[in-house]
Order: C-alpha cells, then structure tokens, then sequence
C-alpha cells in the first residue's frame, strides 16, 4: 500500500464563525487567521436535531442518526438502567474503522461518543477518559483511577494517565485569563469558576493525550475532539459582550471575557498541534453546529431535555489546508455528512454510495478522481471490535450522567430511586430516543416515518410541547389537515403552547386547507402582538408572496433579513416576489444572497435559474439548473427547463437527452382549459362538447368552489386529457405532470357584468372590488403562466378560434 | 521542545518555548497548558517541586 499524507481532524464543538471572524480581526486568534488564509474555509451545516453525540456520529460515519442508531444524551444500558451515549448503539461503520479495515493508523481522542474504545489499529482515547467523577461526587486526585474501556491499546493507559488534568489542579494563574477578577471571588463557592476549572481541566486532559499519541505514535490520521467551546458558550455566551437585557453589571463585568478566553485558549491549542505536524500533512478544523452570539441569543431556555440545544446557531465551521488544497477560497455546501467522505477522499479511499455525505472535492485546487463503493458495511476486513468491559464502573456511568444533567442536557437521573421509578425514568429515555429518531426522520423529508413513531410515543395524558409541535407539522407535510387541526385543538385547550405559535401552526394548517384569507389573518394577528418576531414574519411572508401581495411579503423578509443578515430563506422569499413582479435583476440580487449564504438550498438555486432564463441569460441559467438536478434529481421541472433551454441555444443533443431524462419522471400531459369566468368560457365549453370534446371537471362550478386541491394528487383523478379548471386554481396545478393551456380571453368589464347579474346586482352596477380582484387573478395567472418551464399555451378570443388548426392540434 | 532540568535550580521544570528557555511557574500558564504533554509535565513537575520545598521550609520553621 502506498502511503498517502497524515491527515488530522480536529473537532471543535459548537465554534462559530461570526465569534472567530471577530477576533481573528481582532488579532486574537492569530494562529487560526494563519491557518484558515492559508487554505479554504466554508460554513458547515448541522442536521436537526442539532445535538452533539448524534451530530458528532454523523461526521464520523457520513450517515444521518436514523441510520447510525446514536440517539440523544442517554441510552437503556440493557440491564434495565441507562448509561451516557456510548459506542454501543452505533450501528454502521466510523471513518476509524475504515482507517483500519485498509491498514491506516489512527488516534481517536475524546470523540463523542467513543466509550468503550474500539481495537482499531493505532490508539483510542474515549471521552470519558478526562472524567474525574465518582457518581455526584469529585474524586481526590490520589485517588483518581482511570476506567476501563476508556483507553487502548492498555500499553499506553499509564502516560496518558499521568498527563490527565484534574480540576483541582487549576490555579488562580489559569482562570485569571477568562475571569481576570477572579481574585475576588470564592473559587469554591462560586459555582461558575468551578465550572471554568472543569472545563479548562477537561480541555487541557485531552489536548495533553492528543499531543501525546501525536508525538509519540506512528499514524497517518489523528482525530480530536474537544467539547470545551460548547460547554464555555451555554455556561458563559450570556454574560458575552454586548450586555443582554436583564443582566446585571456585576456579573457582565466579571464573566464578559470567558467565551472569548475559550477561544483564544483553542487557538493556543491549534498553534501547538500545527507547529507538531509535518508541512504534508493535511489539516481539516470542523465544528458541529454554531452557537448564537448578539441578539441572536435566546433570552430563556426551555426546561425540557436538551433544551440548551436552543443556543446551537445551524452552521458550524469547516476549514481545510494542505497539499492540493486551495488557499484563500471559500467553499459552499458543505454539510457535517460530507466530513467522513471528504476525509476519505483525502486518502484515495473510496466513498460508500450509502453514504448520506459527500466529498467535498471543491477544497481540491486540481480535480480529483473520487472512487465509490456500494457500502463500507460490507467490506469484510477488521476494522476494530469495542473493548470487551469487564468491570463496569458505575461510578464513571453515574458521573458523565451527572455531568449532561449539569449541563442541562438531561432531566435528574434517579437511578437510585425504587425499581418503579427507575422503570419510569427508563421509558422516558426511550420516548425521548425515539422523539430524536422521528426529528432525524423530518428534518429528512421523511415525515410519513416521523408520524408514525410521534405518534406512537405522544401522551395525551402527559403532552410534551415539542412532540405536539413536531406531530402538527408533519401532519400539515403529510397533507392530514384534520390530524393537524386536532392537536391543534389539543394544544390550545391545554395551553401547551403559547397562543402565537399556535396561532402560526393554525395559520399553516389553513393555507393547506385553502384557506389563505383565514390564515392571514391569524399572521397578522400574531404579527401585531409581537411586531418583531421573526418566525411570524417568515411565515407571513411567504403567504403574502403566494398571494402575489408581494410588496408587503418583501417588507415582512426583509424585517427578517434586518433582524438576521445571515437568513438564506428570506433572501429567497424577497427574491421571489421580485420574480413575481417580473423585476428580474432585483430577483437575481437576492437568490444570489440566498445561495450564498446557504448553498444547499435547491429551491433558490431553481427560481435563481428560472430568473436567469427569463433574463435570456441562458447559458448560466443552464449551469444553475444542472446543478439544481445534481441536489434533487427527483424534479421533472428541472428537467423540462433544461431540455427548453438546451433547445432554445440550438444544442438539440443535449435537448433531446434530457427529454429522455424527463419521460421516466414524466407523468403524462394535461391539456387545461381556462379562462376569466364568463360567457364567453361558458359558451366555448358547450361548443366543445358539443362537437363532441371530453371535458372532465365541472364545467358550472367557473369559480371552483366545489374543487378540493388538498386532496394529494387530485389531478390525477381526472383520467380524461382535456380538463376545465377555473382560472384561480392554475397555480396549484402539480408540476410533476405536463401541460398545454387553451385560455380563453375576455374583457374584465364583460366578466363583472355577468358576475353582477348572477348575484342579481343589476349588471351595470360598478363594482370596484370585484373589478380589482378579476384583474387581479387574471395578472397572478399570466404571471404563473409566463414562468413555467415548457408550457403551451393558446389564447382563444372567440368561438370561431376554435376552428384553427393549432386549436384543434391542441385538443387531439 | 522538551523538559530538562534548569542548570541553576536542580528543582526548577524549564522548558524551551520559542527557542528559548522558559522556567515553568508552580501555578502554571495558559501557554503551558496549550503545549498539551510537554507543558503538563513541566507543570505538573514544578507544582510537586514548588510543594515539596513548601513542605520541607514549613518542616524547618517547625524545628526552629
């Protein structure tokens, strides 16, 4: 075997680029400023739900946690108990036993979760290692002893032993840099120096063992893990500057300088790992989700487990330097599932096809050639076994239970408590589970497989808030409006949830039920109780912009948008209503600043390519398209765009390759007549039929109130090809089918006339609203109209168009 | 970069840092601790040996 370069991944939980960005500028974290100008930086996006040892297992293994099987903080330890997440539940492989399966050696230090250590070839330190608690109560440092199963291979348990870092051993000399007036604090009593001696300790023991193994080991990839930055942000963001609300000035003045010692402290680590290395040697730094800082910050956290997670921000940091690596760039797209594959890449490995990550070969300065397998789970070499445990310290199980519960992470473990409560508590940890599985599933799109474990575990009689909310969002995903209305119902009888929140999920229920003029309302109604929230502004927004109101849908995003510079989507949503309004150079700004800001985001990069298109800028909106299909090949309008355009610039290859792309995704064609519910259409359709033309639809109901577009595919009950549908429903008409459009013209004074003389208001009788809202309709269809992808239309004035040949061709 | 025992004060933990030779304070430094294994045990030396002479002084103030 050829050996390739040593690459080391180390893994910062919870950093945050808008924290690093500041201090690098700064002049504060000057070895990170090295580092990431010397090779290429992106944002790496987290999975929901954002918690650390499923987050963390995702980037070890390039599999989402409803494949990889670690759930939560806790897990049932089997005997009836429950134990802190460990390696036991991980059901497919890590990139350390891939290391191993093909002769790699590896250090693993600290990853979360990595207990009991695994026999790979090359060393395994767990991340209870570091752990210097006995239950609920700190060990004497005499009396320290390191576990079992939390090191191998054993020849190096005594080193690494003596190098661990125990709390009690920080001085005043080394907290004075994150509290500098610690002096005048009681370091035992105050809880919060404690805490910063425990974590500071906990750091220090792990970057001691890393720095170890690297100095004296053989490898080729080292993997750390430091949970330090996380810790510090929950315990410490709130006292970071500028003074929250509420705050008092003491403490603000005390503690404002705690989160930013953590991280100037993690590049002081960086410096030493980085002056250890060979200059071959490839760097890749990755967190797994960000950390609100500023107003971003939630003023309270939730009393539910995991409930700290609120703070998580949803991009964490990817950097990457080293031979073939490009320096000074960014990439985009980047997802914690690409770090296994990337890694592999790296060493020539080939990727899993089941992998749910991908290579991020945008790091490449050249391209690279990336080698697929179908699985690494059925490559039959020995990646490494756990160590078999064969005295179990529940003294060390008790302690990392205590430290989540300390952390807020976790409810009070009663493991002492009667077998009756033990069996209660138990049960609540797999309810908790198995919510996280079904959060894995819908942030997945997986919603049908969400409901299905919500609600077998939701209980009414003891209703969780976020199980409620998760329940009445996939039912809104899965179309079951009155499943959704139910819990709904629920939720308000209880007060489960506060009225605005409800208000919002009722307002989302009624647009699936068609209902918008009712869902406004319940907006705007959220809107004036809370003018700022962002949530209801989002939401109202994007009901504002499929109304085509989209002068008042920009001004809710870009509220938004004032509120969080970052935020992708309302980028997107005020791009959207600039397409709407045809103002294309404006749209184009904004998917552009939506792309950017969060590059897998497929359905910006499509309106961005539809805007391109209608600006004849073809080639590009070409190359947006491709990409479009490579995120979601699954969408025949994709591909409908691409053989348009192909065929508009003359490359009628390419056109006809991706017509044939498109007949297996293609559902047939629909021929729709439509127009502006008057006479005219009246009589056109009884011509028709006359003639003998099949119609299906009803061709009295002109306005559609007997059409139910909630059903799921209702179009396709209609087995016939030609179709009426009244002109207000056209954009609700499913892209996955094909259409041609016979629309019949007509003059609005016309078609208020008789509108008025069928609500028996005599006919000539002014009527401004009505008049406005036929015009209205007939703009948003046109509109529509001119901005979908390959789609035929014919305009009839008269009866007589009826006869013309492309009329006709229209309705064979 | 190692520990080595300083030429002036056998009980003293020095290491090199930046070239140079750097005395490790009983009560340690950020720095020290950002060296990961060589600082923890330079400072974990010179934490012993600053409270074996504590201990052996309060001995000789006892005897006195």
């Amino acid at each position: 075997m050829k050996k390739k370069n040593k690459v080391l991944l180390i893994g910062w939980d919870a950093a945050d680029w808008k924290i690093i960005d500041k201090l690098m500028e700064n002049g504060l974290m000057p070895t990170m400023k090295k580092f990431v100008d010397s090779g290429v930086r992106g944002k790496l996006a987290t999975l929901d739900p954002p918690l650390s040892p499923m987050l963390w297992t995702s980037m070890a293994t390039g599999v989402r946690p409803y494949r990889h099987g670690v759930l939560g903080f806790v897990e049932p330890d089997g005997k009836g108990g429950v134990r802190a997440v460990s390696s036991h539940y991980r059901k497919v492989k890590a990139i350390w036993n891939m290391m191993t399966m093909e002769g790699y050696k590896s250090n693993i230090i600290g990853w979360w979760p990595s207990n009991p250590v695994e026999s790979i070839n090359g060393c395994m330190v767990s991340n209870l290692f570091q752990q210097e608690k006995k239950g609920k109560e700190t060990v004497e440092i005499n009396e320290w002893e390191m576990p079992e199963g939390t090191v191998y291979p054993e020849r190096i348990k005594d080193r690494l032993k003596e190098l661990r870092v125990h709390p009690a051993e920080i001085t005043g000399n080394l907290i004075m840099p994150f509290v500098p007036q610690a002096l005048t604090l009681d370091k035992k009593e105050d809880k919060r120096l404690t805490v910063i001696s425990k974590f500071l300790a906990h750091a220090s023991s792990i970057h001691a063992a890393c720095t170890e193994l690297m100095e004296t080991e053989e490898w080729d990839f080292t993997a750390v893990y430091h949970d330090a930055i996380d810790h510090f942000s929950h315990a410490f963001m709130k006292y970071n500057p500028p003074q929250m609300v509420g705050l008092d000035d003491e403490a603000f003045a005390l503690f404002k300088d705690v989160v930013i010692g953590a991280y100037i402290f993690h590049d002081m680590m960086l410096d030493r790992l980085l002056k250890m290395i060979e200059d071959d040697t490839t760097v890749v730094l990755v967190s797994d989700h960000g950390f609100h800082s500023g107003h971003l910050r939630p003023t309270h956290v939730p009393a539910v487990p995991s409930g700290p997670a609120i703070e998580h921000a949803p991009y964490g940091v990817f950097i990457a330097r080293g031979p073939g690596i490009k320096k000074g760039e960014s990439i985009y797209g980047a997802s914690i599932l690409d770090v296994t594959p990337t890694i592999l890449s790296l060493f020539d490995l080939p990727i899993g096809r089941d992998m749910d990550g991908k290579p991020l070969v945008d790091i490449y300065d050249h391209p690279r050639t990336i080698s697929y397998i179908d699985s690494w789970e059925n490559v039959d070499k020995p990646g490494g076994e756990l160590v078999e445990v064969k005295e179990v310290y529940e003294d060390t199980n008790e302690a990392a239970l205590q430290q989540l519960v300390d952390l807020g992470y976790i409810d009070d473990v009663k493991l002492n408590d009667s077998s009756e409560e033990n069996e209660i508590y138990l049960k609540g940890i797999i309810r908790e589970n198995n919510f996280y599985l079904a959060k894995s599933y819908s942030s997945f799109g997986k919603y049908e497989e969400s409901l299905e474990i919500l609600l077998e575990i939701e209980n009414k009689k003891k209703p969780d808030f976020r199980y409620l909310i998760e329940i009445i969002e996939c039912s809104i995903k899965t179309k079951r409006f009155k499943l959704a209305d139910e819990y709904l119902q629920f939720s308000r009888k209880g007060s489960s949830l506060s009225e605005v929140y409800m208000d919002i999920l009722e307002a989302k229920i009624q647009i699936g039920l068609n209902n918008p003029d009712r869902a406004l309302n319940l907006l705007k109604k959220a809107k004036a109780s809370n003018p700022d929230n962002s949530q209801i502004l989002f939401e109202l927004g994007r009901l504002l912009n499929s109304l085509l109101e989209t002068k008042s849908a920009r001004k809710c995003f870009k509220k938004v948008v004032e509120n969080d510079p970052e935020n992708a989507h309302a980028f997107q949503g005020i791009g959207l209503s600039y397409l709407r309004e045809e103002k294309y150079e404006k749209a184009l700004d904004n998917f552009l600043n939506a792309t950017e800001r969060l590059y897998y985001f497929p359905i910006a990069h499509f309106h961005l390519g539809e805007t391109l298109a209608l600006m004849k800028e073809y080639e590009h909106a070409i190359q947006t398209f491709e990409l479009v299909a490579t995120m979601t090949p699954e969408l025949p309008k994709i591909y409908r765009w691409l053989a348009d355009l192909y065929d508009i610039i003359g490359n009628q290859e390419k056109a006809e390759y991706f017509k044939k792309v498109l007949k297996p995704l293609d559902l047939g064609e629909r021929v729709i007549i439509t127009g502006m519910p008057s006479d005219k259409l009246i009589g056109i359709l009884e011509k028709l039929t006359v003639d003998g033309v099949k119609i299906d639809g009803n061709l009295s109901d002109l306005f559609g109130s007997e059409i139910s577009v909630i059903e799921t595919n209702w179009l396709s009950k209609y087995k016939e090809k030609i179709i009426f549908l009244p002109l207000n429903f056209i954009a609700s008409l499913n892209d996955i089918y094909s259409y041609r459009f016979i629309y019949v013209l007509d003059n609005i004074h016309n078609v208020t006339q008789q509108t008025n003389k069928k609500m028996k208001i005599k006919s000539s009788t002014y009527n401004k609203d009505l008049m406005e809202a036929f015009e209205k309709q007939e703009r948003v269809a046109k509109i529509w109209l001119g901005q979908q992808p390959n789609l035929d239309i014919v305009y009839i004035n008269s009866i007589d168009d009826l006869d013309k040949d492309i009329v006709k061709k229209f309705l064979i | 970069m190692g520990s080595k025992k300083s030429s002036k004060e056998s009980s003293a933990a020095v290491i090199i840092m930046n070239g140079k030779p750097f005395e490790v304070p009983p009560g340690g430094t950020l720095g020290i601790l950002a060296l990961g294994n060589v600082g923890i045990r330079a400072w974990k030396k010179a934490s012993m040996n600053w409270k074996e002479k504590e201990t052996k002084e309060a001995g000789n103030e006892e005897k006195k």
